[in-house]
């Protein structure tokens, strides 16, 4: 069985990669660049060289390719110190047009060249554009080196940066003594009550272990997941941090910053990551900090995208299962009877009928009994819950009755219910007893996928009912053109899918003994 | 005893008792299985349900509308877009506006125009995008799936193709294919069936591997009947209402589909069902424009219930196990 399962793991993440690779060929290949200045402002404003810098910038940000300027170049190199104040003053800007450059100018624009070409960069350099001897607007000369990163590479940078473990050596700065501290009673608490935390310094996290009231109490900072920096669905923010990060408005408590200042504020300061310079910066964190681990997560009062979806989901399966099993027994016992006629029109109805127009048939139902149709985070009341989670459990539950009363009448003909019946058991018995156990099997397979599925929300019922769930996360993506965040949500779909097969084989495996994984089938 | 007198001693009816039967040479020549055509059973299972009849007559209705309507009227979109009167009418005050015909039986919509001519146009674009993505997918599906089912190799290299493609996201991979192309109608057929077949063939390959090692292909197989006559004579008649209810399913599964991706505002430009509804969407909840929204609704639920339902009753019919 662990071999077994171990084989069905590796090949299952193999796929994975393979889809994220497809994915990612899909988006950086062979979509148009040109796409995403479609909405864009500033690329309208722009004109001439700096219309053609503003492209590659961008695409260097969107992740298309690397992008190298003149100046970053020469800035590099005094960095490096390999060439003095005196010289990157002399030589930082380049002439209108290549003979116009100095001699020394020349030198390092040839140094440029050479270096970046080799590595496989492609140099260009745009003439200034002059009218008489006046340059135009945005007609600045220019010398960049661009690169289409390959997709081997990209794959594999982003696979290896999925996982990052937080050390005491992740800070580049002079931090002063690195190190973990392990402390009893947790300073954001004010340091007297009892709350065991660890704490780093040279860490990215502030805090690495603490507890604090919310769910599941306790955190951990040490390992954390990277699916990908968003662009332009929410900046800046990874994908796994979109997906879980609370929304609505802000929850102020009483806050104890680090510096002893007292306030009503909404910052969680066990959120606070390492920001270089960054308390210097400005006024505000002056005050409040007392060093660098000043970016906090703010409170909220909603739940996260995936917290909504995931109610609202598991809440839909149950609901779909509580409702289904029965129902499908019921049309299978009285097959042909009205009950059955019944049910398959509603099965008919929900599986020919287009979703989006029984979840708006619903909702105009719902509205006029007096359910609220759109969803508020700050004022959201139980009530608010009802539509979403019937619209999204009705469906599932007419396709579990269709498949238990199709399970369970294959069963009512087979041998073993005949003896059942020729030995005397009653009706109800060979149904509960017999007919029931075997027919369940199939329907048990799905559970873990329903309700991993339910993470990934609902595209249509959360876009009708405006719930800010999970499920519209892949489509803002795509209309924004944010390829991190689509290749992250891929990712994490894939392996639920994943890994809902493999819990569904196991669990079936678990209910019905005859059903082996370690023997080869035929 | 008498047969009358048995009869009424045991309470038998003259059914169950013998009867003297005289030699007749004639009959004794005659052969007495009965004529067994498929597809004559097909059709006699078919109309046998009364409710078919019924399904057909629909379906009659709806192919008329959806085709034969808009190539006898001419219907633009544009043409009352200047008289402001015209617009968000209910049927009610359209007819009384345009006076009774069956154009303005759904009302009017945002530029005037006649919603029942803008449902059924719409209606005869997403038919047939169902239609022809569906014939493209079944045909590639059931040739796949076939040769899956029968060949160890094929399965090798099927399994994990199946295992890559099935995790990448459709809606992904439909808007990337949408945003290459021009969003026209053949783009969206080239992105639905780009990857739709798979789903049939994998389909297709476990009810062939249910049949294929079943006892009497295995007999057949044992008194030297060739694979591709056992596959044409011994597999296909069971896999036809197979397949007949798999269309029955795919077919509406498309509109709803297409539905689907012009409501995220992903679909195609020409005003097919989805985009109708899409646009007016709007309409739902503005007081006494609902009709705009609830007619294209009503209409494709009623063209996916029809097919749905004849692709059923078909799919039963063709099963040869009902012919008896």
């Amino acid at each position: 069985m662990a071999k077994y399962l171990i084989k069905r793991i590796v090949t299952g993440l193999l796929s994975v990669i393979a889809v994220v690779a497809i994915v990612m060929i899909l988006i950086y290949s062979l979509m148009d660049r040109q796409l995403i200045f479609s909405m864009d402002s500033v690329f309208t404003k722009t004109s001439n060289n700096s219309r053609t810098v503003y492209m590659y910038q961008k695409w260097e940000e969107y992740g298309y390719l690397d992008y190298v300027t003149y100046s970053d170049y020469i800035n590099q190199l005094y960095k490096d110190g390999e060439i003095d104040d005196e010289t990157r003053d002399s030589i930082k800007t380049i002439g209108r047009t290549e003979d116009a450059d100095s001699e020394l100018v020349a030198e390092y624009v040839a140094k440029f060249t050479e270096y970046y070409e080799s590595q496989g960069y492609t140099v260009q350099r745009l003439k200034a554009i002059t009218t008489g001897n006046k340059i135009v607007t945005g007609g600045n000369q220019q010398l960049f080196a661009y690169k289409d990163i390959p997709v081997i590479q990209r794959l594999w940078t982003y696979l290896t940066s999925i996982i990052t473990f937080d050390n005491i050596h992740t800070v580049e700065d002079d931090v002063g003594e690195r190190g973990l501290t392990f402390t009893l009673y947790d300073p954001v608490y004010g340091g007297e009550k009892f709350s065991p935390a660890i704490i780093g310094n040279g860490t990215l996290h502030k805090y690495l272990l603490y507890f604090d009231d919310q769910f599941p109490y306790i955190h951990q900072n040490f390992v954390s997941i990277n699916l990908g920096v968003s662009y332009t669905v929410n900046q800046g923010i990874d994908v796994t941090t979109t997906m879980t990060q609370a929304q609505g408005s802000y929850v102020k408590t009483t806050t104890i910053y680090p510096s002893g200042l007292v306030e009503e504020s909404a910052d969680d300061l066990h959120t606070a990551t390492y920001v270089s310079g960054s308390k210097d910066a400005s006024l505000v964190y002056v005050t409040r900090y007392t060093d660098d681990y000043t970016n906090t997560i703010t409170r909220k009062s909603g739940m996260s995208k995936m917290g909504y979806s995931f109610v609202i989901g598991i809440l839909a399966t149950i609901m779909a299962y509580a409702l289904g099993i029965p129902l499908g027994i019921l049309m299978a016992q009285h097959k042909d009877g009205f009950i059955d006629k019944l049910g398959s029109l509603y099965i008919i109805f929900m599986i020919a009928v287009p979703s989006l127009a029984y979840i708006f048939i619903f909702k105009s139902i719902g509205g006029k009994l007096g359910f609220p149709t759109t969803f508020i985070v700050d004022s959201a009341t139980p009530m608010y819950y009802v539509l979403p989670i019937v619209s999204l459990a009705l469906p599932s539950v007419a396709s579990l009755m269709k498949w238990l009363r199709r399970y369970m009448i294959d069963q009512m003909n087979s041998d073993y219910v005949k003896f059942a019946r020729a030995g005397g058991l009653s009706e109800g018995e060979i149904f509960r007893g017999h007919i029931l156990k075997n027919a369940v099997i199939p329907i048990i397979h799905g559970i873990p996928g329903s309700i991993l599925g339910a993470l990934t929300g609902a595209i249509i019922t959360e876009r009708v009912y405006s719930v800010p769930g999970t499920g519209n996360l892949l489509i803002t993506a795509i209309n924004k053109y944010d390829n991190s965040v689509i290749v992250g949500v891929t990712l994490f779909y894939a392996l639920l899918s994943v890994v809902s097969l493999i819990l569904g084989d196991i669990l079936m495996s678990a209910v019905d003994p005859r059903i082996s994984f370690t023997t080869k089938a035929r | 005893m008498t047969t009358a007198e048995i009869s009424e001693k045991y309470g038998l009816s003259k059914e169950e008792l013998f009867a003297h039967v005289d030699n007749n040479e004639e009959e004794a020549e005659r052969i007495t299985a009965p004529r067994y055509s498929y597809w004559h059973s097909v059709f006699r299972v078919f109309f046998r349900k009364k409710i078919n009849v019924v399904i057909l007559v629909l379906l009659g209705i709806m192919i008329v509308f959806t085709y034969i309507y808009p190539a006898v009227t001419t219907y633009d979109k544009y043409a009352n877009i200047s008289d402001s009167l015209s617009k968000h009418l209910g049927p009610a005050a359209a007819m009384e506006y345009f006076g009774a015909s069956i154009h303005w039986i759904f009302g009017s919509g945002s530029s005037g125009q006649s919603t029942f001519d803008a449902v059924w146009y719409g209606a005869r674009i997403s038919v047939s995008l169902a239609f022809i993505c569906a014939a493209i997918n079944m045909t590639i599906g059931i040739v796949v799936g076939a040769l899956w089912g029968f060949s160890k190799r094929v399965d090798n290299i099927m399994i994990p193709i199946y295992n890559i493609v099935g995790n990448i996201p459709y809606v992904l991979l439909i808007s990337v294919l949408v945003m290459l192309f021009t969003p026209s109608f053949w783009t969206m057929v080239f992105a639905l069936t780009i990857t739709g077949w798979i789903g049939i063939a994998s389909f297709l390959r476990t009810q062939v591997i249910i049949i294929r090692d079943r006892e009497y292909n295995l007999a057949s197989k044992c008194l030297g009947t060739s694979t591709f006559k056992i596959a044409i004579k011994n597999i296909l008649p069971f896999m036809t209402s197979v397949i007949v209810t798999q269309a029955a399913t795919e077919i509406p599964s498309y509109i709803s589909y297409e539905v689907f991706l012009a409501y995220i505002g992903m679909g195609i430009s020409d005003m097919s069902l989805g985009r109708l509804i899409y646009e007016a969407e709007t309409a739902m909840v503005t007081p006494g424009w609902e009709m705009e929204f609830w007619c294209p609704v009503a209409v494709v639920s009623f063209i996916t219930i029809v097919l749905y339902v004849v692709g059923q009753n078909l799919g039963d019919a063709t099963d040869p196990r009902t012919h008896m």
